[in-house]
């Protein structure tokens, strides 16, 4: 008689543990296409009964399908890719400022200012001519301010997003801490804790593309997060990263330090999206800026300087051209047309000497000839050629941004496919799993059945 | 390899993503025929075109400097013409004068016409242009000659740059043409004639000729030095337009697309991306659940 209530006993398990399973295979179907989730594996075993035989089946528990190591090189991947991106995207910008295609960049109107000289020297004393050389100027000096505006306002913004991006480091952290306390509590009551952990994984990867992450486990086995080489959550504690500024403006990255203070970790920056800006932001730009200044106040000056020689139809001389300050910082943003000659046309200073009024045009001549003289980068460039040094070099660090992207997304790509590969969905195989515990499940009813009938039989033959 | 669900939507996507956005590129080259578009497209040609489009500019400002300068040129070429025809009118006058049958009266006559052409040339030597008296030097606004002769111009030459290594002067100078800064006071060669006919003076009017004659060549010479001026300009104009359209053709060269290819790399390209759709949607078909 135990032998037919055993049978009924393994039958009764096998539904148990199959449709653990049909509901495992649930599982991973409805989520093949959540991000971060990683497919499970329903571990059925066979239940130990000792030396006796005849044991059936038990649903063990849930088995995570990851790999750490695959985990780590994608986080490392995601960093380095996010940084390459999103140093990109200041890039295009820096680029599309720098576009002369439409004519309408610094590049022409500096040209404009040489062409409005020639202008001049073919007729000093027309009003028109004068005019015009004020107008080009004074349109080199817009398009200078506002090209140096912009670019001081790109760094600002970069600031802005540099403080942004910590701030979710900072809030992704205390996440972190917060899961890794409902990990261990889940695990002590003996709960699976299979959706707590893909959070965390997936937090982990989300701060990977903020800041470069490494994550390991200590010896007590508590997960240890790692940002830039500091530790930032470690175990069920959070700390938090804060921005301060250099004195030459460009960016420094600390972390806090648990009795108060910070301590600087810039130097182990190298991933994620905090580093893109770094490096858009304080290297990028700055050498833009720096060259854009430098190629203004050359030219500025050595204008300035010629001008002066001159003298202006109202017998007047020494006067500057273009208002501009004793270093080349910011020359850019701030240069003007001067107030010494500005609305004042007749003050510009097209003849050598008050002796050659009305008509000398010797000094505009001498004025437009700084066109082809090496004024620029140290007196080692003509205008024109800093000019096209600088669309140059723009071009060359974008071009090669944008091959960077492409490589990096392609390792990244390729990282994300072996992790897909070994943790992710497959309806295929899912479809197969469904099936197959679909028939246990079927054959273990129809073994009940088996076993009432034998039941019955048996009771109809012990009652006659 | 084990393959998901997701790595097929993945690749499919990112294939498609990436020939979408080669094909964007290739369509706007085939459109524009414009193959720099930005700097990164290629960060030589780009920094070789704002080079030559600088040279353009300047090209431009000196073939406009050409174009505004040689229509003073022309008109104080001109004008030195009709005083050197003067001169020779004048010395037409003086040989008749000296002629000996002729009495005071026929002489005062001749003088009066003598006065006449002087009148002319102050006129002439008095030429304004665009940019104010042609004969001023760079007293363009000073009257240059007074009723009387009296030169109250300079010497200065209107330079301006052509394209030559040094500036050019591109004005006739009048000092030299008129004055005795060029060897000869053309006013007082006139007024010596007018003298010696008023005053019956035989021997005065064949003494004039020989001073008449050394005005007139060198009212000639500066003529013939605003000619070789125009010459040069001329000769600037078509180097400078020389450069013109080579920078043209070196900027077409760097930058413009070669149409044959873009077109033919555009429907290469769309071809890809239509294969690419087809085969990804057979590939997302692939599944095999759907069999069950």
């Amino acid at each position: 008689m135990a032998g037919l209530n055993n049978l009924l006993n393994v039958a009764r398990d096998a539904l148990t543990a199959q449709s653990y399973g049909l509901n495992v295979t649930g599982q991973n179907i409805a989520n093949a296409s959540t991000p971060g989730y990683v497919r499970r594996v329903a571990v059925l075993e066979t239940q130990n009964l000792g030396t006796q035989s005849g044991g059936g089946v038990r649903a063990a528990g849930l088995d995570r399908v990851t790999n750490d190591y695959i985990e780590r090189r994608e986080n490392q991947a995601t960093g380095t890719a996010s940084a390459a991106t999103t140093r990109d995207q200041t890039l295009a910008s820096i680029e599309a400022m720098f576009n002369d295609g439409a004519g309408t960049g610094l590049g022409s109107a500096l040209n404009d200012v040489f062409a409005s000289f020639s202008a001049l020297a073919t007729n000093p004393n027309d009003t028109t001519t004068r005019a015009n050389v004020l107008a080009a100027a004074g349109a080199f000096a817009d398009r200078a301010n506002q090209t140096g505006n912009t670019l001081s306002q790109m760094q600002i913004d970069l600031k802005n997003q540099a403080q942004d991006t910590i701030d979710q480091v900072n809030q992704r952290a205390q996440e972190i801490a917060k899961l890794d306390m409902q990990i261990a509590q889940a695990t002590m009551q003996g709960d699976d804790a299979s959706d707590l952990k893909d959070q965390r994984t997936q937090k982990i990867l989300n701060m990977s593309g903020l800041i470069n992450t490494h994550t390991f486990t200590d010896g007590s086995g508590n997960t240890v997060v790692q940002v830039a080489g500091a530790t930032i959550v470690d175990g069920q504690h959070a700390r938090s990263l804060s921005l301060d500024m250099n004195a030459d403006g460009s960016l420094k990255l600390l972390v806090d330090q648990p009795g108060g203070g910070g301590s600087e970790i810039t130097q182990f920056l190298t991933g994620g999206k905090l580093a893109g800006i770094k490096e858009a932001r304080d290297k990028d730009l700055f050498d833009v800026s720096q060259k854009l200044n430098t190629l203004v106040f050359d030219v500025a000056s050595a204008i300035n300087t010629q001008h002066a020689l001159g003298t202006g139809a109202d017998g007047g001389t020494g006067r500057n051209l273009f208002d501009i300050g004793a270093s080349s910082t910011n020359a850019a943003r701030d240069v003007r047309v001067s107030v010494d000659v500005f609305d004042h046309p007749d003050r510009i200073a097209a003849a050598g000497s008050v002796l050659s009024l009305p008509g000398g045009s010797d000094n505009a001549v001498a004025l437009s000839k700084i066109f082809d003289t090496q004024v620029a980068f140290g007196n080692t460039k003509t205008a024109a050629q800093a000019y096209g040094d600088i669309i140059g070099s723009i071009g060359s660090t974008r071009a090669s941004s944008q091959r960077d992207v492409e490589t990096q997304n392609a390792i990244l790509t390729q990282v994300q496919s072996m992790h897909q590969s070994q943790s992710g969905v497959s309806l295929d195989e899912e479809m197969v799993n469904l099936t197959k515990f679909q028939n246990a499940y079927q054959a273990a009813s129809k073994m009940i059945g088996v076993a009432d009938q034998l039941m019955q039989t048996l009771l109809n033959t012990v009652g006659r | 390899m084990r393959v998901t669900e997701q790595m097929r939507y993945d690749g499919v996507a990112q294939n498609l993503a990436q020939l979408s956005s080669r094909q964007a590129k290739a369509a706007q080259e085939a459109q524009t025929g414009v193959r720099v578009n930005l700097p990164s497209d290629d960060p030589i040609a780009a920094a070789q075109l704002a080079r030559l489009s600088a040279s353009q500019s300047q090209v431009a400002a000196r073939r406009n400097t050409i174009s505004s300068v040689r229509g003073d040129a022309e008109l104080a070429e001109s004008s030195l013409q009709q005083a050197s025809d003067l001169m020779a009118s004048a010395k037409e006058l003086a040989m008749q004068g000296g002629n000996g049958s002729l009495g005071a009266s026929e002489r005062a006559t001749l003088a009066q016409q003598v006065k006449d052409i002087r009148d002319q040339l102050v006129g002439i030597a008095n030429t304004r242009g665009t940019s104010g008296y042609l004969f001023a030097g760079s007293a363009t606004e000073t009257q240059p000659f007074s009723a009387t002769g009296t030169f109250n111009g300079n010497d200065d030459a209107h330079i301006v740059d052509i394209g030559n290594s040094t500036p050019s002067a591109v004005n006739a100078s009048g000092a030299k043409a008129f004055t005795s800064a060029g060897g000869r006071d053309v006013f007082g060669d006139l007024d010596a004639l007018y003298n010696a006919l008023n005053s019956n003076d035989s021997t005065a009017i064949s003494a004039s000729l020989d001073g008449l004659d050394r005005s007139r060549s060198q009212i000639t010479n500066a003529q013939a030095t605003i000619g070789l001026t125009i010459n040069k300009l001329d000769a600037s104009d078509s180097v400078q337009s020389a450069i013109d359209l080579q920078n043209s053709k070196s900027m077409s060269d760097i930058g413009s697309v070669d149409p044959a290819k873009a077109y033919s790399t555009l429907v290469q390209l769309n071809n890809a991306l239509q294969q690419s759709v087809t085969v990804g949607k057979s590939i997302l078909d692939l599944a095999a659940f759907k069999q069950f």
